[in-house]
Order: structure tokens, then sequence, then C-alpha cells
């Protein structure tokens, strides 16, 4: 294959990519687009696609990450639960695959630490210039291409059976609501528990007026790099 | 204006976002990141879906992460050079320089590793942060919250003895 037709395939393998949205039946291409810039926005502005927040994670200097985690899986376990109930939504559960699950678990959490981004921060993180991270993409892509690769011959095995699709709500039966609740609160108090420690890159805060900087004024535990 | 969104306020925000995406009005899907690249890959790579059978059950999902992605991008430049004012180029994570090295060989070298391991790891789980911990766990999923507690674990051990000065 030449260079022009290797562009070429690749430029309408990603109209393509536009075409299936179109069809698909999930939200508009503008939809899908809009929803990924309010993602993208959401991150960016809480700032917690950097290093600092992630990896900082990792070594116990920073915790807005799992504080803002657990309130947005606590509000929405109840909220989505409603929404289902009436109507509004379907349940879209994955497998339980043991052996999967905790490979790839232990493979993801390890990286994460590492790269200090997973795959939804990682573009955000490219967006404002981080070139370690469009680097650390390219890595992504390649982990892709070994992985479609090998998968019927190496990664289904590893990953294993499906122990079905269980969830608090199908176990619970009648006391689902109750059950629900319980678990959507538990970690609002959990996100709102977990001690608010942060740590800051002066690189970033180095253009910001002195009073809109986030470390002035700060009661809680927090550190600056430079 | 507020240079900062309060962990708070980005979690109520990502939670309107997920079950917006959940609902009908908006994609009667969860949100989710990580498909994204073994379908593009496969693009990027020339593989054919006839050859790898992975690649037809990533095509549709694929696809969309890979729109909403783009959007992401989009929203993540919009807000870094006018909000948070954090655009710049950099290689090497300050907290990187202070914890681990000044050096770009190794930055570059873990992110390209760390990268190829994430991606490989999200897919033999069946998902990431988005797809298992944020779109997983609302759905109260056990799958998720089994990924999330290796997750949690991993992330921390590998934290203390990745990085020097990590706390105890």
């Amino acid at each position: 294959m030449s260079i022009g037709e290797y562009f070429s395939s690749v430029i309408s393998g990603t109209a393509n990519m536009f075409h299936i949205v179109a069809t698909e039946g999930h939200g508009s291409v503008l939809m899908v687009f809009f929803i990924g810039i309010l993602f993208g926005g959401i991150i960016q502005y809480t700032r917690v696609d950097k290093f600092e927040k992630i990896a900082g994670f990792a070594m116990g200097k920073d915790t807005i990450v799992p504080k803002m985690l657990f309130l947005a899986i606590g509000i929405s376990s109840i909220a989505l639960y409603f929404a289902i109930k009436m109507g509004y939504a379907t349940y879209h559960i994955k497998p339980m695959i043991l052996s999967g699950l905790i490979i790839g678990g232990i493979l993801f959490g390890a990286s994460m630490a590492v790269f200090g981004k997973c795959p939804g921060t990682g573009p955000v993180s490219i967006a404002e210039g981080r070139i370690d991270v469009l680097v650390g993409a390219i890595g992504g892509l390649f982990g892709g291409y070994v992985f479609d690769k090998y998968y019927d011959t190496f990664f289904k095995a590893v990953m294993g059976e499906s122990h079905g699709k269980g969830t608090l709500v199908t176990v619970a039966g009648d006391h689902a609501t109750l059950f629900v609740l319980l678990f959507g609160i538990g970690l609002i108090i959990v996100a709102m528990a977990i001690p608010k420690m942060e740590l800051f890159d002066d690189a970033d805060l180095e253009k910001l007026d002195k009073e809109e900087r986030p470390d002035q004024n700060q009661l809680e535990d927090f550190e600056v790099v430079k | 204006m507020k240079r900062r969104l309060p962990w708070w306020l980005g979690g109520i925000l990502m939670s309107l976002l997920l079950i917006f995406t959940f609902s009908v009005f908006g994609a009667s899907r969860p949100l989710g990141a990580s498909t994204y690249v073994p379908y593009y890959a496969g693009i990027l790579f020339g593989l054919s879906p006839d050859d790898y059978s992975y690649l037809k059950i990533v095509e549709k999902p694929g696809a969309w992460e890979g729109v909403m992605l783009l959007g992401s991008l989009v929203g993540g430049f919009i807000t870094s050079v006018f909000i948070t004012k954090t655009f710049r180029f950099s290689i090497i994570p300050t907290g990187w320089k202070v914890y681990k090295n000044n050096s770009v060989k190794s930055r570059l070298f873990w992110s390209f590793i760390g990268g190829f391991f994430l991606i490989i790891g999200a897919r033999l789980a069946g998902g990431c942060t988005s797809g298992h911990f944020l779109s997983g766990m609302s759905q109260t999923a056990f799958s998720s919250m089994i990924f999330g507690g290796v997750v949690l674990v991993t992330l921390l051990v590998t934290g203390k003895f990745f990085y020097k000065g990590a706390s105890k």
C-alpha cells in the first residue's frame, strides 16, 4: 500500500465513524459531539485531568478525583434508578468476567498511577498541550492494535466466562429502592468524608492573578509543586 | 470568573451529564471512552473486521466514543484557553519532576508503557473510569464494583512504590 492509499483509507475509515454514529440511533452526531464538549469541559474545568490530580491521588497527596467521582456516582445511582423505573433510560450492564476484571483492573490501576491519565482524561490533557500524554495515546493505540490482533487467540481466553450481569437492583428484589438509596447516599457521604487534599502545579497557577489562585486562602491540606 | 470548578460542583455536573447521556433525550447509552482506542487502531493499522472479530464487537460503541472524544478535545481546549488559562505545551509534568525525575526520556518511556497497558487493561475488563466507574457503578453493577476495587488498590500501591516521597 502506498502512502497516498494509506491516508485515503484512514480518511474513509474516519468518515465512516461519523456515518456509524449518524445511523446507530444513540443520538445525532451533533448531540454526541456536544456531550463530548461538556464531558471535556467539566473534566478540564475541575482539573481532574492533571497529572498532579491522578498520580497525586496514587501518591496519597490529592483526593479531588475520588471525592468528585464518588459524589457523581452517588447522585447518578439514585437518579438513574428512578429514571429507569420511569422508563426514561435503560440498563447497560457490563458482564462479570472475573479474570478479565481482576487482571484488567490491575493493569489499568498500575498504568493509571504511572501515566497519570485514564482514557477519558487523556484526550483533555492533549487538548491543553501535554505532549507526554500524546506519546501515551500512541502507546494506547499500539495497545489497542495488539488487543485487536490477539483477541481471538489470547485475550478472549484471559477474560474468562461471564458470571452474569448482576446488580444491587437484581439481587435486592422488592427492597431495590432501599438498597439503591443506601448505596447512593453512602457514596455521597464517603465523597464528603474523604479529607480534601490538593497537589497544585505552579506552572498552571502562575498565569492567574493572585486572588484567582486556588491555593490562596486554602484552609485544607495542600501542596504546590514548582 | 472562577478559574477552577470545586469538586462538588464538578461531581454534580458530571452526574447530570451522565444521566442526560443515559436518557432517551440524550443518547440512550452510557458514557465510555476506552472502546474508541481499539476501534481507531483498527483503522490506523489497516486491520479488517473480517479477519479480527474484536473489531466487529467494538465498531459501534467505538465510533460513538470517537465522536464523543473529539467533542471532549474541543471542550477541553476551549476551557483551557479561555477559563482555566492552563493551555501550554509541556513534556514533563511538574509533579513528575518533583516526585520522579527530570528526564524527558524517562517520562516519555513511562507514558508510552502506561498508555499501552492502560488500554490492554481497560479492554480486558470491558471498561475504564468512564464506562466502569462512572456508568457501571451508577447502575450498581457488581462487575464495575469489582473493577473499581481492584483499580483503587493497585493505583494506590503503585503510586506508593513508583514515586519517591509518596505519603504513607
